[in-house]
């Protein structure tokens, strides 16, 4: 019995530490993605309102892989983005509480990934990247938004010698302020985005696609530390 | 033996939390697209046509065909080349591949001819 006991909390323990989810299953929480069974996703540019400048382009190059290989068809982000930039529409802000029916029509989308980035500021010492982002996923045939989440993420990009010792932590503080300054910013904003979309219901393509309802999903205001090993 | 069970279920559990192999396989998608959009210039351009032929040809993800959008966005840069029959093959691949890309992309196509 005592064994069993014991069994029982080391099991919960290890299950535990690798779930941030809540208490929602996710047939609950994106109730309009099982309902709609979307299949094409149209990404806009992202709304930059952070004071980094060029925020908008580590989140629009970084984006269609996570909801790609969820198993959803993802609208070739190089040629709609030509077509929106051809027709006006570029600007993301414009659209968000406006009706989308018009990207159904001319992208075939079923959905529309809005993604609001707050902030990305980033402490050189530390070697950290603190980031806010938001993403809103619209149906195009009701205007509803079907999935949304917004994070607060602590991008650590410092380096770790493991030399140990005050020289040790010298290297260390000094190759972290290298790092962050050519760092691959690509990869705060590809973490932010895989982190995210892991609770995405799975599409079309997905071996598990309309079979993982019962499954929790994420919190929809989440806090999380992430670096370079984040896929 | 029981504590055998018991080690495979904790192994078990454990196997859960990694990441399982994706549909689709990318290689540096993500660096040269960005560089795409930042830059624009000849050397971006060329590194984002050998990462799009690398993930046609050398596809190693779960579901082992192109992932979507990449046929026509290798055909679009292709078409900016100057390259229209080559384009225009790859835009008429997406939609062999992925029937829901038709709308959008037959409109490409008509766009091309006019």
């Amino acid at each position: 019995m005592k064994k069993i006991l014991y069994f029982t909390i080391i099991v919960l323990i290890v299950a535990s530490s690798c779930t941030t989810t809540s208490k929602i299953p996710k047939s609950t929480a994106y109730k309009g993605i099982y309902d709609e069974k979307p299949v094409s996703v149209l990404l806009m540019p992202p709304i930059n309102r952070s004071t980094n400048v060029e925020a908008k382009e580590y989140f629009h190059s970084t984006l269609n892989i996570p909801i790609a290989n969820a198993g959803y068809y993802v609208v070739p982000p190089f040629l709609s983005m030509e077509i929106l930039k051809r027709e006006s529409a570029y600007d993301s802000e414009l659209f968000i509480d406006a009706p989308l029916t018009k990207f159904g029509e001319v992208f075939g989308a079923d959905v529309v990934v809005f993604t609001i980035i707050h902030k990305w500021d980033k402490s050189g010492l530390a070697a950290k990247v603190y980031v806010e982002v938001e993403y809103i996923i619209k149906s195009t045939k009701t205007n509803e938004v079907i999935y949304t989440r917004k994070g607060a993420v602590t991008y650590d990009a410092s380096i770790n010698s493991g030399a140990g010792g005050l020289a040790g932590a010298l290297v260390d503080m000094a190759a972290s302020a290298i790092n962050t300054a050519v760092t691959n910013y690509v990869d705060v904003a590809r973490a932010c985005n895989a982190y995210t979309f892991k609770d995405l219901p799975a599409g079309k393509y997905s071996p598990t696609y309309g079979t993982d309802g019962a499954e929790m999903s994420g919190k929809k205001e989440f806090r999380a530390t992430l670096n370079k090993n984040y896929r | 033996m029981r504590k055998g069970l018991i080690l495979f279920a904790l192994l078990a559990i454990l196997a859960s939390c990694t990441t399982q192999k994706p549909l689709y396989t990318w290689g540096n998608y993500e660096t040269t697209s960005y560089n795409y959009l930042k830059n624009t210039d000849e050397k971006s351009i060329q590194e984002l046509i050998e990462n799009y032929q690398k993930v046609i040809e050398t596809q190693k993800g779960t579901r082992g065909v192109v992932p979507p959008g990449v046929c026509a966005d290798y055909g679009f840069i292709l078409l900016q080349e100057g390259k229209k029959e080559e384009g225009k093959e790859m835009l008429m691949k997406e939609i062999a591949l992925y029937p829901e890309s038709k709308i959008f992309i037959e409109r490409i196509l008509k766009m091309i001819e006019e």
